[in-house]
């Protein structure tokens, strides 16, 4: 595995973190449970907040501690899910102090063109994660780090895109 | 090449009565016989894709790079900057205009045009005849609920087609939320932009203003 201070000292791609069928059970415990969020000047989307998946978040937890060289302990859980038409804007992403780690797994049952994470800094696109099933992406959040969940476009009309994140902060 | 509509009471309590927020649809906007002059005049203006959070499309350069696409914006303003000032209330007197091509999967996701130190008064599209009329791609307006001074709510309110030789004015505010449908098939184009303020708002009573 590449170490971050190989990349942007801040971002790193593992392409297959997780197993297919095991994405797909959590997407069948959590999917029905989605609530939407509907302030569109913002964003479009579906989520569950805190979904309780000790194992998934273990895995992710392993591969950010890793990665990172650092020590660190979940202190948030969410399932997003963006269906065509659904984006979320950098502007209502949450700025956080310190200097988290944000990790996400792709939860996606396929691949969808276009529908990628973009993570910012000082508004300035640095990295991308594109809509691929199993691939786990590792950012670390500093205070001038934003990112935007890119427009779902509805030409891909069956396209679903699913992604389970955590936040990530030094264990005491 | 421009004409300015001349029934103004009309237009301006249509303005004010206008929900979600002030907006004005002008059909027919250009006489049927110069449409083909103006197609011409955007011919040798070139376009680039634009790409952010919330925006995906073509687009020529925010100052026109020929003299005829100057020209045009230019008479633009100086035909229709006092009428719409008269009927929207607004003092505006400068323009700004560029060329959009909408092609599938383009967009622009909802927004205000308000931005805190510009001078933003008014927003314009005048949609084109296209070649492969466009599927989607309308101007959607939000009705927007606020509390505190903060926006809590959206809800769709006011879908516009963009039918050709029609022109859309509306209102810019912390409000005035919109958004550029996600053109599905074919190709949408037009000229839009914003009159600017001259003058501090609110010192003119919108003609007909009910």
């Amino acid at each position: 595995m590449t170490t971050l201070g190989e990349l942007f000292g801040a971002a790193l791609i593992v392409p297959g973190a997780i197993d297919p069928a095991r994405a797909a059970a959590v997407r069948e415990r959590w999917m029905p449970q989605l609530s939407r969020y509907t302030r569109l000047d913002r964003a479009s989307y579906e989520s569950v907040d805190n979904p309780d998946e000790p194992a998934l978040v273990a895995l992710m937890l392993r591969a950010a501690e890793r990665a990172t060289g650092r020590k660190l302990a979940c202190e948030t859980t969410r399932l997003l899910h963006l269906a065509p038409g659904d984006y979320v804007l950098a502007h209502h992403d949450p700025l956080y102090e310190g200097n988290p780690v944000e990790v996400t797994i792709d939860l996606s049952p396929a691949a969808v063109e276009d529908a990628e994470i973009h993570y910012r800094r000082s508004g300035q696109v640095f990295f991308r994660v594109p809509c691929v099933p199993s691939m786990l992406a590792i950012v670390e959040r500093g205070v001038t780090i934003t990112c935007n969940h890119c427009y779902v476009s509805k030409l891909h009309e069956r396209a679903s895109v699913v992604r389970f994140i955590i936040l990530l902060r030094d264990s005491a | 090449m421009w004409r300015a509509p001349t029934d103004e009471a009309a237009l301006a309590a249509r303005w004010g009565s206008a929900e979600p927020f002030p907006h004005l649809i002008i059909d027919d906007f250009v006489a049927a016989d110069q449409l083909d002059a103006l197609l011409a005049i955007l011919e040798d203006e070139g376009v680039e894709r634009y790409e952010g959070d919330i925006f995906r499309f073509e687009a020529s350069a925010p100052e026109p790079t020929t003299d005829a696409l100057t020209e045009l914006r230019d008479g633009f303003a100086a035909v229709l900057a006092p009428t719409f000032a008269r009927i929207t209330g607004k003092p505006v007197t400068r323009v700004d205009m560029r060329a959009f091509a909408y092609r599938p999967g383009h967009y622009l996701l909802p927004h205000s045009d308000h931005r805190e130190g510009l001078t933003r008064a008014l927003a314009y599209a005048y949609y084109l005849p296209s070649p492969d009329p466009p599927r989607g791609g309308e101007l959607e307006l939000f009705a927007c609920r606020v509390e505190h001074g903060e926006i809590v709510a959206t809800d769709s309110a006011r879908m516009i087609e963009p039918r050709a030789n029609r022109l859309v004015l509306f209102d810019v505010s912390d409000i005035s939320l919109h958004q550029v449908r996600e053109v599905l098939g074919g190709l949408r184009i037009s000229l839009a932009g914003w009159f600017y303020a001259s003058e501090p708002q609110g010192e003119q009573v919108p003609l007909g203003y009910p």
